[in-house]
Formats: C-alpha cells, sequence, structure tokens
C-alpha cells in the first residue's frame, strides 16, 4: 500500500484542569488515503472535534498534545513549533458547524475568499477576486459576482456555508477537514451541501474527514468510518464492513438509538441508559461499560484496547457484538438482571406501548 | 399551504384542541408584515399526538405559541374541548378567565437550560406552578407532588429537588422541564422542538418518558421538530408545514408510505437516510426559502417545487382528500 496521506499515531490531547487531566483524546490513531473519506462519529464529548482542532493546529497553547501526525510524509507538529505559514489553509483546511460564526460579518464574502489567495497564491487584488467569482460558481451559488460584495448577513445558512466551503477551497487543499458542516442547517440544504462536498471530493482528488453525530450522515458518503467515545477509538472499519458486522455495543446501541424514518409510529426506541463519562476522572475499565449491555467484571477493572480481529476491522471491547464471548456476557447479564456495573437491565426495555 | 381549505377538521366529540384559520402576523417596519402564520386549520384528539414538522421558518413554533396564547394570534381561533358543554375558546377570553384555563394546557420548549431558572432549586421551578394552582385545588400537597413528578419522570427527588439547573446534564434538565409542565396535571402538552437540543444517545430516553407520560397521566401531545424522524416516531398524526401554511396533513402511517404533497415527498429524500418510498431525484430546487414578508403568489413552495407550473402561480391549492385521514394541498399530488 502506497503511504498515506495522513497519517495518525497514538494521539493524545489532554487539558490540564483543577480537577486533573482531561484527557479529551486518549490513544487515535487512523490513516487516510489520498482521495478518501474517513468519517469520525461520535456525541458531544467524544473528542471528535478535539482531534480536527490538533489537526489543524487550532488548539490553545495550554493544550498537551502527544504522538505523530504525519502528512504526506511531513511532521505536522514539527511545522506547527515552527509556524509553518503556508500549510493550514492550503494543503489542510476545515469547515466548521456554525457558518455565520467562521465568517468576518463586517468584511463582504468576496474580499474573505480572495484573502487567503491573495496571502498564500500571492495572487493581485484583481486575480484574486476573479477567483472567488469562480470558486463561488463551483460551489453552486447563484450570480456569484453580485455575492461578491455582499455580507455574511445578507445571506441564509445553505449560502453561508457555501461560502465558508469556497473558502476552504480556495487554495486547492488536499485534505478538507469538515466538522459537522450541516448541524446547523436544515434537512433539504444539508443533503445539497454534502453531495457538494462529495462531488468537489471526486472532482479535485482531495481527501475528507466528515465529523458528525450522526451515524446516517456518513452511512453513504465515507468510505471508513471510526466511532469515538470519551475520546477513545471504539470501533474503526470500512463503511459496508461497520453497517453489515458491527462489533462495538456502542455502535450498536448508536444504531438503535435513533428513530428511523421507515420504522412504525410508537416504535420502540433502546435508550443508551446514562450520560457520558466525566473525562476527567475516567477510571481504569472501559469508559462505556456503565451504560452498556455487554457489560462483564473485566469490563470495570481492565480497559479494553483496540484491536483488529481482520485486516481494516479494529474494535476495543471485550465481548464484541455477534461473537461468543458478548453472547454470553449478555446473556449472564439477562440472567441476572442487572450488569457488573450496577445497571438495571430493565432499563433497555423500557418499552414504549407496553403497558406495565 | 401551501393551500387554504378545511376539509382536513374532523367532526368527533374526541376532538380537544381545535385550530380555525390561524393567522399570525408580525410588522416587520416600514409598512411590512412577515407572515409566519397564514390560515392553518388544524384539530388535535384526545390522547392522541399531533406531530407538526418543517424547516426553521415555516411557522411551526409560531404556531405551537398561538396555541397557548404567547403571543395571542393575529386572527382565528383555538379552542379546547370544541362542542362540549365545557367549550373553551382561548381568543376569545382573556385576564383571569385565560389563567384559570392555562393549566390544561403546558409546554415544554426546545432549550432544556435557558427554560429553567439558573437561581432557583429544582423544587420550587416545580412547585411555583402548584403554589399558584393551590388557589383552586386547597388540598394539593406541593411538596408530594413534586416528588411524585420528579420520580415519574426518572430522577430522585432526595438528590435532585434541592438542586439547581446547572448541576444537570442537558437531558437531565429536560427531564425537569417535563416534570414541571406535569406538576399542574394539564390535558395538552406542546412540545416545541425538546430533543433537538440533545445527543442522540439521550434524545430516545426523553422520547420513551414522553410516551410513558403520556400513557401515565393520559396526555395529548402536540410535537413540534424539524426531525422527520423523530415526528415519525412519536405521532399518531403529522402536519407538515412551509412557510406558513399547510402542505399536508394525516395519520402518520399513510403520510409516511405515501407521501402526496412534492415538498413532504422532498423532505423524505432529503433525510440522511432516505426513506423508501420516494426516489432520490425528489429534490428541492435551491437551498433559499422565499422571505415570509412577500411569501410568492399562489402556492408559497412553487419557487423550490420540482413540479411547478403556471397554475401554481395564479391559484392556490385548496385541501384536497387523498385517502381517509389523508389531506393535501398540491395542484398536483401523489406520486410522479
Amino acid at each position: 500500500m502506497a503511504t498515506p496521506l495522513l497519517s495518525v499515531t497514538d494521539l493524545q490531547v489532554g487539558f490540564a484542569t483543577e480537577r486533573g487531566l482531561l484527557r479529551a483524546v486518549d490513544g487515535v490513531s487512523f490513516d487516510l488515503a489520498e482521495g478518501q473519506t474517513l468519517g469520525i462519529v461520535g456525541e458531544s464529548g467524544s473528542g471528535k472535534s478535539v482531534t480536527a482542532k490538533t489537526l489543524m493546529n487550532l488548539l490553545p497553547s495550554y493544550a498537551r498534545v502527544e504522538g505523530s501526525v504525519m502528512f504526506d510524509g511531513r511532521d505536522v507538529r514539527a511545522m506547527a513549533a515552527e509556524r509553518e505559514r503556508h500549510f493550514w489553509g492550503v494543503e489542510m483546511t476545515m469547515v466548521f458547524q456554525d457558518p455565520m460564526t467562521s465568517l468576518n460579518p463586517v468584511k463582504k464574502v468576496g474580499e474573505q475568499i480572495a484573502e487567503s489567495l491573495r496571502v498564500h497564491l500571492k495572487r493581485s487584488r484583481r486575480e484574486a477576486r476573479d477567483d472567488a467569482g469562480d470558486l463561488l460558481q463551483q460551489v453552486g451559488i447563484p450570480e456569484p459576482k453580485k455575492r461578491l460584495t455582499q455580507y455574511p448577513h445578507e445571506l441564509s445558512g445553505g449560502l453561508r456555508q457555501r461560502v465558508v466551503i469556497a473558502m476552504a477551497l480556495a487554495c486547492s487543499p488536499r485534505l478538507l477537514i469538515a466538522d459537522e458542516p450541516t448541524t446547523a442547517l436544515d434537512v433539504t440544504v444539508q443533503k445539497h451541501i454534502l453531495d457538494l462536498l462529495d462531488e468537489l471530493r471526486e472532482e479535485r482528488g482531495m481527501a475528507m474527514i466528515l465529523i458528525t453525530h450522526d451515524l446516517g450522515v456518513v452511512k453513504g458518503r465515507a468510505d471508513q468510518i471510526m466511532v469515538m467515545y470519551a475520546g477513545r477509538t471504539m470501533e474503526q472499519a470500512d463503511t459496508a464492513t461497520l453497517f453489515s458486522e458491527m462489533r462495538h455495543p456502542y455502535t450498536e446501541a448508536l444504531l438503535e438509538t435513533i428513530p428511523r424514518v421507515d420504522m412504525a409510529s410508537h416504535s420502540r426506541l433502546v435508550p443508551i441508559p446514562g450520560s457520558p463519562p466525566d473525562a476527567v476522572d475516567l477510571g481504569q475499565g472501559c469508559p462505556f461499560a456503565e451504560r452498556c449491555r455487554y457489560c462483564s467484571a473485566s469490563c470495570l477493572i481492565d480497559q479494553p484496547s483496540l484491536e483488529q480481529h481482520r485486516q481494516g476491522h479494529a474494535c476495543a471491547c471485550h465481548a464484541p457484538v455477534g461473537t461468543d464471548a458478548g453472547a454470553a456476557a449478555h446473556a449472564a447479564n439477562h440472567e441476572t438482571g442487572v450488569t457488573p456495573a450496577g445497571l438495571d437491565m430493565g432499563t433497555f426495555a423500557t418499552a414504549v406501548g407496553e403497558k406495565t | 399551504m401551501a393551500g387554504s381549505g378545511a376539509i382536513q377538521m374532523r367532526d368527533s366529540d374526541e376532538v380537544v384542541l381545535r385550530v380555525e384559520s390561524l393567522v399570525m402576523e408580525f410588522p416587520a417596519g416600514r409598512n411590512q408584515v412577515v407572515h409566519a402564520v397564514s390560515d392553518v386549520s388544524f384539530d388535535v384528539c384526545r390522547g392522541e399526538t399531533l406531530g407538526i414538522v418543517g424547516e426553521s421558518g415555516c411557522g411551526k413554533s409560531t404556531t405551537a405559541r398561538a396555541l397557548v396564547q404567547l403571543p395571542r394570534p393575529t386572527s382565528g381561533t383555538v379552542t379546547l374541548d370544541p362542542g362540549a358543554d365545557g367549550q373553551v375558546e382561548l381568543t376569545g377570553i382573556e385576564g383571569e378567565a385565560l389563567r384559570s384555563v392555562r393549566p390544561r394546557v403546558q409546554m415544554i420548549f426546545q432549550d432544556p437550560i435557558s427554560s429553567l431558572n439558573p437561581r432557583r432549586r429544582v423544587r420550587d421551578i416545580i412547585g411555583e406552578g402548584l403554589i399558584i394552582w393551590q388557589d383552586q385545588h386547597p388540598d394539593v400537597d406541593v411538596d408530594a407532588r413534586v416528588d411524585e413528578v420528579l420520580r415519574a419522570v426518572g430522577l430522585d427527588p432526595v438528590v435532585a429537588a434541592s438542586r439547581r439547573p446547572h448541576e444537570f446534564s442537558g437531558g437531565q434538565c429536560q427531564r425537569i422541564s417535563i416534570a414541571r409542565a406535569l406538576a399542574i396535571d394539564p390535558e395538552i402538552l406542546i412540545c416545541d422542538e425538546p430533543v433537538s437540543a440533545l445527543d442522540v444517545s439521550v434524545q430516545a430516553q426523553i422520547l420513551n418518558i414522553l410516551e410513558e407520560m403520556k400513557e401515565r397521566f393520559g396526555l395529548t401531545l402536540v410535537f413540534i421538530s424539524h426531525d422527520l424522524s423523530v415526528v415519525r416516531n412519536v405521532s399518531d398524526r403529522v402536519v407538515v408545514m412551509y412557510l406558513g401554511k399547510v402542505c399536508e396533513i394525516g395519520n402518520s402511517d399513510s403520510l409516511f408510505s405515501e407521501p402526496a404533497h412534492p415538498y413532504t415527498r422532498v423532505l423524505l429524500a432529503s433525510a440522511p437516510e432516505p426513506s423508501t418510498v420516494v426516489d432520490a431525484s425528489e429534490v428541492a430546487i435551491g437551498d433559499e426559502v422565499p422571505s415570509p414578508i412577500n411569501p410568492p403568489s399562489g402556492c408559497r413552495f412553487r419557487t423550490r417545487c420540482p413540479r411547478v407550473t403556471e397554475l401554481c402561480a395564479s391559484a392556490e391549492p385548496v385541501m384536497r382528500k387523498m385517502g381517509p385521514d389523508h389531506f393535501v394541498a398540491c395542484h398536483f399530488p401523489g406520486s410522479p
């Protein structure tokens, strides 16, 4: 296999707090090849955005970062120390969740796009403005010439996000990181934006990291998916494998908890009981153990490591779904009615319509 | 509408809430008017969950607020128990009379944290309504009732009651909001995007609680959301709104299995995991929703509709029947 475009190995990010070290990202590794899309899925606080910000060198200076990030054979973290100017925003760019806060409200859209062209590619004012118009056209904005002279508040949410995408694409990046690019948008617009990102990726052969809390968003669009929880990688696989033979109880729980349009009315949702753990005080076991149906005694004391059970599918669990160990743990918990973590198995049967 | 007409109204003793020709307009300066809700009519039966779905700016939240007269609608009527002896027209009463009816209709909001007073303890937040309510029900034991509703939503009163909202997570705050709404024993609970601000894992907990509470306290729900799959999950009947008008209304099963309005079909096709009953090519034209200050003539969806014709610009479609309890306001309904 050729060297991947981006290779992250054992990334650790911590923040010192009054109560101790908060481990926002704990041992994340992945490779991303040119032209591929990686989906990172997780709830709020799972470390997905911190991972993206680490790659973009956007973390505050007090963050403690360890591990290696290699981009096309170059060490990104060493570049960060040297304050490399023409890397972020040129070869690696990012699109944020809220398009309004990532645009400057007192600057015309055209100037904002032209700025990076002028700084990084040394274009003249006129060239940069013409290029900005072309970029707006490429991201599907009607009347691009007119839009160049408008301010962000004059545009709708969908158009603003297209402007942000145009800015990110200005210097033809090789990697685009999209952090919840459509969460603030309506569904009809969401589809347009995701389709646009996909088209642009294909056209330009760039790699993309798509961060979302919605497994449905990455299902049809990512080549690989990484599921994160409490800063750790829970499961990592190519998309088809993940959906056909998911192994981690958290992935399974995430999928079961989301209502789908083709389910009947009032059909039962399986909730994930409790709430995500405190990242300062994670304890020694598996971070998901307290909310897990498959929890066994060893899960509470021994943190499972991310293991590849076959090429391209890794999972960090002692009793994965679909294995004998998983079935045994689930059956044992069902028998006693309570998991070793003290979770009442009845919580999973809070059936809608099931009368008590 | 997309269209006007009132063929979707039901004539049944079971109807507890009837909304007729509801109009909400707000001044926008320079003699302009925002037409937030224009001529919306629907009804809700006892024990039913009515889902209202649509994109931002379609008037779904404004409709919800108009139901509880906050603020009062520009015109139209909202009636509790229509046809019965105790019929109350909320839009026709005010002052003490309105205040005495308010406990019957309660509301929960999107952002659970900002809808709770951060300086008060949970017991006081939930108990406040009860203390006011005591004027009419002198025998109510406030503390016991607070404990009861807290337990009902899955919080331990011993631990939770003396804390303040900031000590709870978003999901727990939403449980407190539900407990507050339930404390004074309402008949109708209006939920305005109750799960949109929550993580997916917590969303299911709250949806399940609402469903349980509905059964336990005999509630009728009006559930507003922009998320089709959530609405599909909780609703018996669904109203699809676009730019202040009702596009389609019908029972959940028939609306989701045979969506007739092009806008409903667009919504279903745009979901991250599109529904199988629509074709992936049925998408809206452009991202831009027209301004509610100057809405399009005829059918309001025509500027983004994949099936638009000249008729759509000149005539506003009237609600027509597609099946038993399934109505649509479109000149060219059904699958393409």
